[in-house]
């Protein structure tokens, strides 16, 4: 999983109010290679909660040399637009889990893949 | 519906209009309905307005016939188009065509010098290449065929191997032959190859040389339609909420978007197989297999019905491919709220599922989609439908997406899927999508029957089996008038 497909879930337990970000539970985080489209990332940066991205980074070890706040100005130089995808596409987790910011129920993730299915009392 | 217009035929070849020029667009004989739409969403994925676009149907009217001509406004689009259309062999400029070699050479010579010099030239190494549609040609007749274009003064040399160009004569000849609709009337067409498809994606992505392929894995041909259908290109971000073994992704990755895949079932998208050497195949083996990891975004095992994609997220994705489940082989499955039950060991528990009736799945999906997808986006999906009880007004709506496409590809006699191309036309309104759901009440579709439909056992004509006869040397059964789509 990485910090793309993190931004866009949030936890759908029934009633759960305080529902985004998750949490990131790390086990094994790996890095891999993913196509440098400036193209794509501007069309994914207004899609995305800088805030929520932040925490992951932090919590996935690639935080480094992304800013406080980012604007759209920023889309325009190549330094910032580099870090951003090297954060977004290049950082997977591989073991770990989504934990819900409320509940604290943790999402598996394994070989990668986030089990975001509810069990019967949570639907 | 949305398409270009379409104009009869004239009888007589079209040439140049006010800076835009016509084109034989020489179609494949397969799925016949899904041509002009594939060449269409390509023209328009390239930026084009289809409004610049006319078609004219073959000759005769007939739309089965592979003859169309398409009036494009730029001399860079046969090129383009024929590199990614799935079901087009070729672009040409129709010198001439006629129903009798008399009325070919009277129609070739009647084509402006202006197009025909420059090829003639001296300088030019070009190369004559013979098409039969409907029959076969023996190497005698090829050579009679090239005697009678003996007229064309061309001055170059002829050249097999570096040819500067490559002259096209259509030999199309159906009125002896079975399998081909005969109405496709025979005609004679001479002209110079524009562009040449390549269809070499088709073998490059075979599913039979793919390392994880399960059942209902989309056909890579089909996968591909889908993705032009789809207007996929590079820079787009791609979502298949059925994903299973990731043929649609792969071929959506291989036109250069990134991709996102969903499934409510493990077994496709992590478990996977082992193969013979004992080695674990999945989702990634393939996008490995073709080199495409850099362009896979992520998997998710997730459930359409109640999926956890955050609430504010809207207009993330280009496009949202994926062949729902329906009854036929697998049928869908939904998560199964159950209050009250208590579970022991969360980690072991193996979560109950609901049927999922094909009116709810895509009521969920078409919802996603409008929400999920940027305007001008668009959902492309297969709808099961049996012939006999297909009703379009059964195809569903959403306030928030138009109808661009519905083509039927016949499987059977008795069951056929509808590709469906929506989309999305305006900005997605919670209210507005939520009222249109209320008003249509519980989503119930006749196809939800589908599987009683497609296995009952019906006495009558479908159990005579075809007889062969020696006479008009075919079959004479009742499915041969279905023949020319079955294809």
């Amino acid at each position: 999983m990485k910090l793309l497909t993190h931004n866009m879930l949030a936890c759908h337990i029934k009633g759960v109010k305080n529902n985004f970000p998750f949490m990131i539970e790390v086990t094994k985080v790996e890095t891999c290679d993913a196509d440098y489209d400036p193209e794509f990332l501007r069309h994914m940066f207004p899609r995305i909660v800088w805030p929520a991205f932040l925490q992951g980074a932090e919590q996935m070890g690639c935080r480094d040399g992304l800013p406080e706040a980012a604007t759209e100005e920023m889309l325009q130089e190549d330094t910032f637009l580099k870090k951003f995808h090297h954060a977004l596409l290049e950082v997977r987790l591989q073991e770990g889990a989504l934990v819900c910011p409320e509940t604290g129920r943790k999402f598996p993730v394994s070989k990668g893949i986030p089990n975001l299915l509810l069990t019967e009392d949570e639907c | 519906m949305r398409g270009a217009e379409v104009l009869r035929n004239p009888g007589r070849v079209l040439r140049n209009e006010g800076g835009s020029s016509w084109y034989m667009c020489y179609f494949l004989h397969r799925l016949l309905d899904f041509r002009v739409p594939d060449v269409e969403s390509v023209i328009s994925m390239l930026g084009y307005t289809l409004d610049l676009v006319q078609w004219q149907l073959p000759h005769g009217n007939e739309p089965f016939s592979p003859f169309w001509y398409l009036r494009l406004p730029n001399i860079e689009l046969p090129r383009l188009i024929a590199d990614r259309a799935m079901l087009t062999k070729g672009f040409m400029e129709v010198w001439g065509e006629g129903s009798t070699w008399e009325e070919l050479q009277e129609s070739i010579e009647a084509c402006p010098a202006a197009i025909k010099d420059p090829w003639l030239k001296e300088d030019i190494k070009f190369k004559i290449v013979i098409e039969t549609y409907g029959w076969k040609l023996g190497d005698e007749n090829h050579k009679d065929c090239i005697q009678k274009l003996q007229f064309i003064p061309f001055q170059g040399s002829v050249d097999l191997k570096h040819a500067d160009v490559k002259m096209w004569l259509i030999l199309c000849k159906t009125s002896d032959n079975s399998g081909i609709p005969d109405t496709v009337p025979d005609r004679m067409y001479f002209g110079r190859e524009v562009s040449c498809s390549d269809r070499s994606r088709v073998d490059a992505y075979a599913l039979k040389k793919r390392r994880y392929i399960g059942p209902t894995s989309m056909d890579t041909e089909m996968a591909f339609i889908m993705a032009n259908m789809g207007k996929v290109q590079k820079g787009n971000m791609v979502l298949d909420p059925y994903a299973g073994t990731g043929s649609i992704l792969v071929a959506a990755a291989a036109f250069g978007a990134q991709v996102m895949g969903a499934d409510i079932d493990v077994r496709v998208i992590k478990v996977g197989k082992l193969d013979d050497q004992g080695q674990q195949l999945d989702v990634y083996s393939n996008f490995q297999q073709y080199s495409l990891t850099p362009r896979l975004a992520g998997l998710l095992r997730m459930d359409v019905h109640m999926h956890s994609l955050r609430p504010g997220l809207e207009e993330a994705f280009h496009a949202i491919i994926g062949d729902p489940p329906y009854g036929v082989r697998a049928g869908g499955r939904k998560s199964m709220p159950k209050p009250g039950i208590e579970i022991r060991n969360r980690e072991n528990h193996i979560i109950a599922t609901a049927p999922y009736t094909l009116g709810e799945c895509l009521r969920d999906l078409l919802d996603l989609a409008a929400r999920l997808l940027v305007v001008g986006g668009r959902l492309v999906y297969f709808f099961p439908s049996a012939p006999e009880t297909y009703r379009e007004d059964e195809i569903p709506a959403h306030p928030a997406l138009q109808l661009v496409y519905n083509v039927e590809q016949i499987l059977t006699t008795r069951y056929s899927r509808r590709l469906i191309v929506m989309e999305k036309a305006e900005k997605y309104d919670a209210k507005k999508a939520s009222d249109h759901h209320l008003s249509l009440g519980e989503p119930m579709l006749s196809i939800d029957r589908l599987h009683d439909q497609v296995y009952e056992q019906r006495p009558g004509k479908e159990c005579t089996p075809s007889v062969f006869d020696k006479k008009s040397n075919d079959y004479q059964d009742s499915t041969k008038r279905f023949r020319s789509k079955l294809v």
